[in-house]
């Protein structure tokens, strides 16, 4: 009977156990745009028959590149890693912790989430070791480490959280040959840049494209603006004080940002269909416009990810069919080039002894690198080749970060869930919707005070 | 009566059943109809467009400035316009000098660029391109125009989501968790109904009002304690606390109280005469749920059994809780997710995987559906 049939293969599959089989190494060890001998560290160790759990974001093309940095961890040491991706990764995680089986490890895209998981006790300290290769590795060391370092549940600081896999913000992208068409030059500094937006509404075009809408999480858009236009106008420790609330979050200063933006949100002239539609488009389609004929926008300031939603045919040819330049700073202002970045922080949840040694593998060169030759993925880390990134573009891309005089984090990542990633948020879309920035910023520290 | 009077309430029936149907039918071709489009068009425009010609506005290049020819002078390129891909254009209604007006010269006509070149192009998709001086460049010169397209459907969709090669093992999987689920319910279910409505024991009604009770928890409140129970079980006795058994228990407890309720109300509505003149021949309980309920049950089996498929089926949340994302464990609706990429930028997998995942519950459906109505209205009306 086919339902007997059915049924034995669904048994069959229940027992089944262990993960599937090993993706392909991809990479020959004689490639030497690798450093393969970051790797013979770990070939000496065995780890046969172990097994470390890791749950993460990152689910199809960046699983399979996550994929390839782990086969080689898995050849070289005997390990199994046994990687969870899913776009629900946040919840289940907590799921899974608040069930009493955490896995091993957990990437999370919020440090403030991380911040709240090591006060609760949920953490487990990384090693030295650890500690040590990101502060002497990575470029502007003790920025990352005081990014990945949060108060336990004893009260002492510790790291918790190792950056892996980081990406840019501070990108505007625009079409080449339509600036060519217009004689448009790349502008050099927000004064340049503001020109060349009224140049291109005197010429009859619309100069941007902005879209926020993104389900449960619409006004995230609006907030990277918020926080490139603070680090353009404000010196980094006025920048700190804002994530901390340090200062109030209706402070004059924030309330000059969110006008700022407003000078390009909210201009009609300015954004393609109109301020109010804004919170409207979905953010993924909104590049789109800058590869229409006429185009819709000429420039589109989003993050170095973008690229995976542009039409199909523009996602392989950047540099040639679209590119990008640095958000530039105020030439009035002397605050040098600040970047704005995200990225996960991958967090030790039960420990073991071969997690450890994960955690050390990702440190090293290799792990980086491995990556690099895929998609998606910049690193600060100064051991990394640069030749091993697989496009000019993330080459371009990684160098903004080894060059950058003040590296400073996703301020809404930062901050505590309920304002970062809720009352920010939405305070966004209230804003580009006609309230005005007093209102906003007054609604958000409320929020926030009642969070105290 | 007269006939007429009985034809006004049938016509109006009808026509609401008919309006009905459309209504709910209009989505599901919405859907299929996007499916079977191009993805950069079912970003650009509704579904409804896309049976007609339609005016699209893009730009084409010339070939490359190296195979320009010198004919009187000057420097001339000529060439059909061609897509990146292949596509030749063919029916082009205007085209324009600049890319901010791609409508300003009908087809045939010619026009003269900023630098000074002449442009024309013919309805035909032939162009020529003359300049006094050398043409230069690294690439080919952008041509803007205006095009009828015919209605174009592709495949393409329904090949992304095949060929990513998982949802195979994603689609047994979901088998692999539905076929229990479903089994397992259905069988406890029988049992505990044939005892609510036939057996004599002591506080019956209340175990069935607490079963009635059971029906208005949300699941969700129980997840956590739940996986907090098979992850304890798990430790003391030495197994995964994920894993399928663990799904199949919850989704038979989460089923249960609905597939008890139904099923008791059907039994109890068969007729007390039979049982008891089967009891008094000496028939056990057993026997007579065997022998007599059971196969008169069979439409309240069969209604519930599609119930239960449909939700475990199309379930995402307890397979997510209860179940590793890995390859060999991960469910059709977490696939489908997962297939929309990190940023959910794939999000056009999802009209072709709708249907893809549609496949196996209409087979059910339309297997059983003769039971269907039988086992809905069952019990609701004592006949």
């Amino acid at each position: 009977m086919t339902l007997r049939k059915t049924l034995s293969v669904a048994i069959a599959l229940a027992t089944l156990s262990g993960t599937a089989a090993a993706e392909g190494l991809k990479f020959d060890k004689a490639d030497n745009r690798f450093s393969w001998d970051s790797l013979s560290k770990f070939e000496k160790m065995d780890l046969n028959g172990k097994t470390i759990r890791f749950d993460g974001p990152w689910i199809d093309g960046d699983e399979a590149n996550l994929r390839t940095v782990i086969a080689y961890f898995e050849e070289a040491t005997g390990a199994t890693v046994e990687y969870n991706g899913s776009n629900d990764f946040e919840q289940l995680v907590l799921v899974d912790m608040k069930a009493g089986n955490p896995p091993n490890l957990a990437a999370w895209p919020q440090p403030g989430t991380v911040s709240e998981l090591a006060s609760q006790g949920n953490l487990v300290a990384l090693s030295d070791s650890v500690e040590q290769a990101v502060a002497t590795n990575y470029a502007a060391g003790q920025s990352w480490v005081d990014l990945g370092t949060y108060k336990g549940a004893d009260g002492k600081e510790a790291m918790f959280g190792l950056p892996y896999n980081v990406n840019l913000k501070s990108l505007v992208w625009y079409v080449p040959e339509n600036f060519e068409e217009m004689g448009y030059e790349i502008p050099q500094s927000m004064e340049e840049l503001i020109a060349l937006s009224d140049q291109i509404v005197k010429d009859g075009g619309t100069p941007w494209c902005i879209g926020m809408e993104s389900g449960g999480a619409t006004g995230w858009v609006g907030t990277d603006w918020m926080e490139d236009l603070m680090l353009r106008t404000q010196p980094p420790s006025v920048y700190d004080q804002w994530v901390s609330n340090e200062m109030p979050f209706n402070d004059p200063k924030v309330i000059e940002v969110m006008n700022t933006f407003g000078q390009f949100v909210l201009n009609d002239d300015y954004v393609d269909g109109s301020s109010s539609a804004v919170a409207s488009i979905f953010f993924g389609d909104s590049p789109k416009g800058l590869f229409d004929t006429p185009p819709k926008c000429y420039m589109h300031r989003q993050a170095s990810f973008i690229p995976a939603f542009f039409p199909d045919q523009y996602k392989e040819t950047i540099g040639t069919d679209s590119d990008f330049f640095y958000f530039p700073s105020y030439e009035s202002k002397d605050l040098g080039n600040p970047v704005l970045g995200g990225g996960t922080l991958i967090t030790m949840m039960k420990d073991s002894p071969e997690s450890q040694v994960f955690m050390d593998y990702l440190t090293s060169p290799i792990a980086h690198e491995l990556w690099m030759a895929g998609q998606g993925f910049l690193t600060p880390h100064k051991g990394a080749k640069l030749e091993a990134y697989s496009s000019d573009t993330l080459r371009k891309q990684g160098e903004i970060f080894l060059n950058a005089t003040t590296f400073r984090f996703d301020a809404s990542d930062l901050m505590p869930g309920a304002i970062g990633a809720g009352a920010f948020w939405t305070g966004m879309v209230d804003f580009t919707s006609g309230k005005s920035a007093e209102e906003v910023t007054t609604d958000i520290q409320k929020a926030w005070d009642a969070i105290k | 009566m007269s006939t007429q009077s009985s034809f006004l309430p049938r016509f109006f029936n009808g026509t609401a059943l008919t309006a009905l149907v459309i209504l709910w039918l209009v989505p599901t071709l919405g859907l299929f109809v996007s499916s079977i489009r191009d993805k950069d068009q079912l970003a650009a425009s509704g579904w409804w467009t896309s049976f007609n010609e339609s005016k699209q506005v893009t730009f084409a290049r010339t070939d490359l400035p190296e195979t320009q020819q010198q004919i009187d002078g000057q420097f001339v390129l000529s060439g059909q316009l061609t897509a990146d891909d292949g596509t030749v254009f063919t029916n082009v209604l205007a085209f324009g000098s600049s890319s901010r007006d791609p409508e300003e010269v009908p087809a045939g006509e010619t026009a003269t660029l900023k630098n000074g070149a002449q442009l024309t192009v013919n309805s035909d998709g032939s162009y020529t391109y003359v300049q006094d001086k050398e043409i230069t460049g690294s690439r080919g010169k952008r041509i803007f125009f205006a095009y009828g397209q015919p209605p174009r459907f592709t495949l393409e969709n329904y090949d992304n989501v095949l060929d990513k090669g998982k949802i195979g093992q994603a689609f047994l999987n979901t088998l692999a968790v539905t076929i229990p689920a479903t089994v397992i319910p259905v069988l406890i279910a029988a049992f505990a109904a044939y005892a609510f409505s036939w057996m004599q024991f002591a506080g019956r009604e209340w175990l069935f009002a607490v079963v009635i009770g059971l029906l208005v928890v949300p699941l969700q409140t129980s997840l956590v304690p739940l996986l907090r129970l098979y992850s304890d079980l798990g430790q003391m006795f030495g197994f995964e606390s994920k894993g399928y058994p663990g799904v199949w228990m919850a989704h038979t407890g989460f089923g249960l109280p609905l597939a008890i309720y139904l099923m008791r109300n059907y039994m109890k509505s068969l007729p007390g005469d039979l049982i008891e003149s089967a009891r008094v021949d000496g028939a056990s309980h057993f026997q007579v749920f065997t022998r007599i309920i059971l196969p008169l049950s069979l439409p309240a089996l069969a209604s519930f059994t599609i119930f239960q498929f449909l939700w475990v089926w199309n379930d995402l949340l307890v397979a997510l809780v209860f179940l590793g994302q890995g390859e060999d464990q991960i469910v059709l609706t977490a696939q489908l997710r997962a297939l929309l990429g990190t940023r959910g930028s794939n999000w056009e997998v999802l009209t072709s995987g709708a249907f893809i995942s549609i496949i196996l519950p209409l087979l059910v459906f339309f297997a059983l559906q003769r039971f269907f109505v039988r086992g809905l209205v069952a019990g609701s009306v004592k006949g």
